[in-house]
């Protein structure tokens, strides 16, 4: 008898465990399931949001479009008008003023060139000449203006630089 | 998980990109392009620049500014600017930090670890140069692939079974031909060939001849001599170039090109696509025989091709795609930015070894088709559309169309056509026990769960009550690709037709709508408004009516402009008087309830009112149900 209880008394706590642990299992398993769900659909969220902003941004960019499209045709019709016109010079320079209004507004400005030192963040040196009156990396001739829009480089002057070679004599 | 880059490290200009949420992404530079020139100098100050700036200042400082490094990788060559020599492996490791710095920038996290891409022909010290330069510049360099290979993943030819695939690559100044075999996802090369002097500029620079030459066969000015000139003429060849591809006909025109004799002349060329081409086609002709002496070193006729893959951008140019079709025989690939499909395949290795491209997470299905249910008049009312990632759940609120509607009908439906009756339906259930209430006011909202498997659960949940019913569709979405096929097909075929007709359904709808709306209002409002206005609206109601029993669309438009031209005046005199009066706001003719997005289920049998329409709040589920309104569209 009393072996017997004590057999029964080990193996007692010992199913006991076993169920407990077959439980834990159990809920582990589902919370890992359930976990497992969650990121898949985060996952699939991330994805389905990247493809409704790059919608967004083809439609941003239509939108952007037709904006700059429009104040073209404006520009358009009057400089029409313009060439209709047997004397345009005082209309070509209104249009001119629309069109110096425009840039005005979306802070565009022009860069400096001419006469300035040469500065990589603004210019683009297309050519090199030798001009013993000028000093070394000064800029004499500017090919194409270059622009900022809101202290951002739109695009950089087009310039030839000063480039002279040194004198070995003077050395 | 830790972000490992992809480069394409360029001879010219070098590219970079990241898988992000299981997609390539190619990163910018913090100038804003998607490139970075491969060009590293040193001032006269000692001032290192890398990339946009260094080029900008190549011409000044020619001493101190090394370009098209890549050529001289592995070869024990030292380059010296301003008294300092450097090897090759460090020149490219100023590009490949420059890269790195504004990759991390762009991603906002420290970034070690990149897959760099070299040519096929590039043999083993150029490899571990390139890698060393990676090393140099801080990287953890995981992996050397060959550039054709990174094209080939880009377009997921790895994933196809064994291939035999033709990498034609036609940069800015060389051209390469690779011939690659694929199987199990390993890559083997079996050919290269090329012209390490061959490519777009060449291009440009005959079209530019071409322009100076016709100028001055009518001006007697020979254009090349001023640079102001010939830069605006370098830059309108290139543009002509690039519209070419897409249009049959351009016109140069550069007023103001120059004066002689104090009169300024203006140039104007016309330019076809087949002249573009007639002057182009040296060059393209002198990719032929490379194409074909690796077709014949790898012992392959054109016909054992099974992919071509173009890389650079002049294989944009339709008449380099053409001489590509003549040589292997068949169309190339299309989808991804020749310029940037090395660096999108390296990113795809890198993606592969850091874990972003898991099987598990990033092979996740889209939905095939758009899953709907039907409204009011037949309609297709769109929950998820197609090509939504799976797992995902949306739901929406709809509301009854007609008084006292005890069930509706969900009809669940697959397919892109706007009427219900054209889609596969993919099952059915009532909603029953909706207490009774005017049309508009119970709140019913329907939910379509998909789970990772394609498995849907729809259900149905009357708010007010809390009653729900739901039902599971299995396998349904498991369509056939051609079955896909097939109904996006009908879908664009019909097109016209089906925008007809549900414009038709949703004219009636509105009408009906309206009508109802407007015997409700009339009722609150009948004692404010004077017996003539109320004559003329009931008239105009009895109007509408009598055109909704008809089949006439346009008649139904027509009296429904009406009705709603007669209220907006008595609600505008309506409002007068009540300003007038200083007294609440109450009241008003709003007869325009129409829901943008309308719903019914088809009422169930017990109930015998005809229409069963229902107008919508769209209120989403926030998490998930992310486009709002887009039945419209």
């Amino acid at each position: 008898m009393t072996t017997k209880k004590i057999t029964e008394k080990k193996k007692e706590p010992h199913e006991k465990n076993i169920l407990v642990f077959k439980k834990e299992i159990e809920k582990l398993k589902q919370e890992l399931n359930e976990k497992n769900d969650k990121l898949l659909r985060s996952y699939a969220d991330l994805q389905n949001y990247q493809k409704r902003i790059e919608k967004e941004l083809i439609c941003k960019d239509e939108e952007t479009r037709k904006k700059y499209i429009l104040e073209i045709i404006d520009l358009y019709e009057l400089l029409q008008k313009a060439y209709e016109n047997s004397n345009p010079k005082d209309g070509i320079q209104a249009i001119l003023q629309n069109i110096q209004h425009l840039l005005e507004i979306e802070q565009v400005t022009v860069i400096d060139s001419l006469g300035k030192s040469f500065d990589r963040f603004y210019h683009y040196a297309i050519s090199t000449v030798e001009k013993n009156d000028y000093e070394d990396g000064k800029i004499v001739d500017e090919i194409k203006k270059g622009y900022m829009i809101c202290n951002k480089i739109l695009r950089p002057s087009q310039v030839v630089v000063v480039k002279n070679i040194i004198k070995k004599e003077g050395d | 998980m830790k972000k490992i880059v992809g480069i394409d490290l360029g001879t010219t200009n070098s590219e970079v990109a990241v898988m992000e949420a299981g997609k390539p992404v190619v990163i910018k530079s913090t100038e804003g392009n998607t490139y970075f020139p491969s060009v590293v100098a040193f001032t006269k100050d000692g001032e290192k620049l890398v990339g946009e700036s260094a080029k900008r200042q190549a011409i000044v400082n020619p001493e101190g500014t090394v370009m098209r490094i890549k050529r001289k990788m592995g070869t024990k060559e030292k380059i010296r600017l301003h008294g300092k020599t450097y090897t090759p492996e460090q020149i490219s490791a100023f590009i490949l930090q420059k890269i790195k710095t504004d990759a991390e920038e762009y991603l906002g996290e420290k970034i070690d670890e990149a897959v760099i891409t070299v040519p096929a022909y590039f043999d083993d010290d150029q490899r571990q140069a390139t890698k060393t330069a990676g090393e140099i510049a801080g990287f953890k360099v995981r992996r050397i692939i060959n550039e054709p290979t990174a094209a080939a993943l880009a377009y997921g030819l790895d994933k196809k079974g064994e291939q035999k695939i033709a990498i034609f690559d036609l940069g800015g100044g060389t051209f390469d031909i690779t011939l690659m075999e694929v199987g199990g996802g390993v890559f083997e090369v079996l050919s290269t060939n090329g012209d390490t002097h061959l490519g777009g500029s060449d291009m440009d620079q005959i079209l530019v001849d071409y322009i100076a030459e016709d100028f001055k066969k009518k001006h007697g000015v020979d254009l090349h001599k001023d640079l102001k000139t010939l830069q605006r003429l370098i830059e309108a060849a290139e543009n002509a170039k690039i519209e070419l591809s897409s249009t049959l006909k351009t016109t140069i025109n550069l007023p103001y090109i120059t004066v002689v004799d104090n009169e300024p002349k203006h140039l104007e060329i016309e330019f076809t696509r087949a002249l573009l081409e007639r002057l182009i086609n040296p060059i393209i002709e002198k990719t032929v025989r490379p194409c074909q002496q690796a077709l014949k070193d790898a012992k392959l006729n054109p016909e054992d091709i099974d992919h071509v893959v173009l890389v650079g951008g002049p294989t944009r140019m339709q008449a380099v795609q053409k001489k590509v079709d003549e040589i292997f025989r068949k169309k190339a690939e299309h989808g991804v930015d020749p310029m940037e499909c090395v660096a999108v395949g390296a990113a795809i290795q890198a993606g592969i070894l850091s874990g972003e491209v898991d099987k598990d997470i990033v092979l996740l299905d889209v939905t095939p088709l758009t899953l709907s249910v039907e409204t009011l008049g037949g309609v297709s009312t769109e929950l998820i559309p197609r090509n939504t990632t799976i797992p995902t759940k949306k739901s929406k609120i709809f509301s009854t169309a007609a008084d006292n509607q005890l069930s509706v009908e969900i009809n669940i439906l697959q397919g892109e056509r706007p009427m219900a009756a054209d889609n596969k339906s993919l099952g059915r259930f009532h909603l029953d026990g909706i207490l009774p209430a005017p049309r508009g006011i119970p709140q019913i909202e329907v939910a379509f769960d998909i789970d990772v498997n394609g498995i849907i659960n729809v259900s149905a949940k009357d708010l007010g009550t809390g009653k729900e019913q739901s039902i599971r569709i299995t396998g349904s979405t498991k369509l056939s690709d051609d079955e896909i096929n097939r109904m996006k097909k009908e879908a664009e075929a019909h097109a016209e037709d089906d925008r007809n007709r549900k414009e038709k359904v949703e004219v009636r709808n509105y009408a009906d709508t309206m009508a109802h709306s407007v015997e409700n209002t009339l009722k609150e409002i009948k004692d404010k408004i004077s017996e003539d206005e109320k004559q003329n609206i009931e008239n105009a109601l009895k109007e509408l009516k009598k055109a909704l029993t008809g089949d006439d669309i346009d008649e139904i438009k027509k009296k429904t402009d009406e009705l709603s031209e007669i209220l907006q005046k008595v609600s505008t005199n309506l409002y007068q008087k009540a300003a007038q009066k200083a007294a609440s706001s109450q009241t008003s003719g709003s007869t325009s309830e129409q829901a943008d997005d309308s719903w019914s289920g088809h009422p169930s049998d017990e109930d015998k009112t005809i229409n069963a329409d229902f107008k919508v709040k769209d209120e989403e589920n926030k998490k998930t149900d992310s486009k709002k309104k887009n039945d419209k569209t």
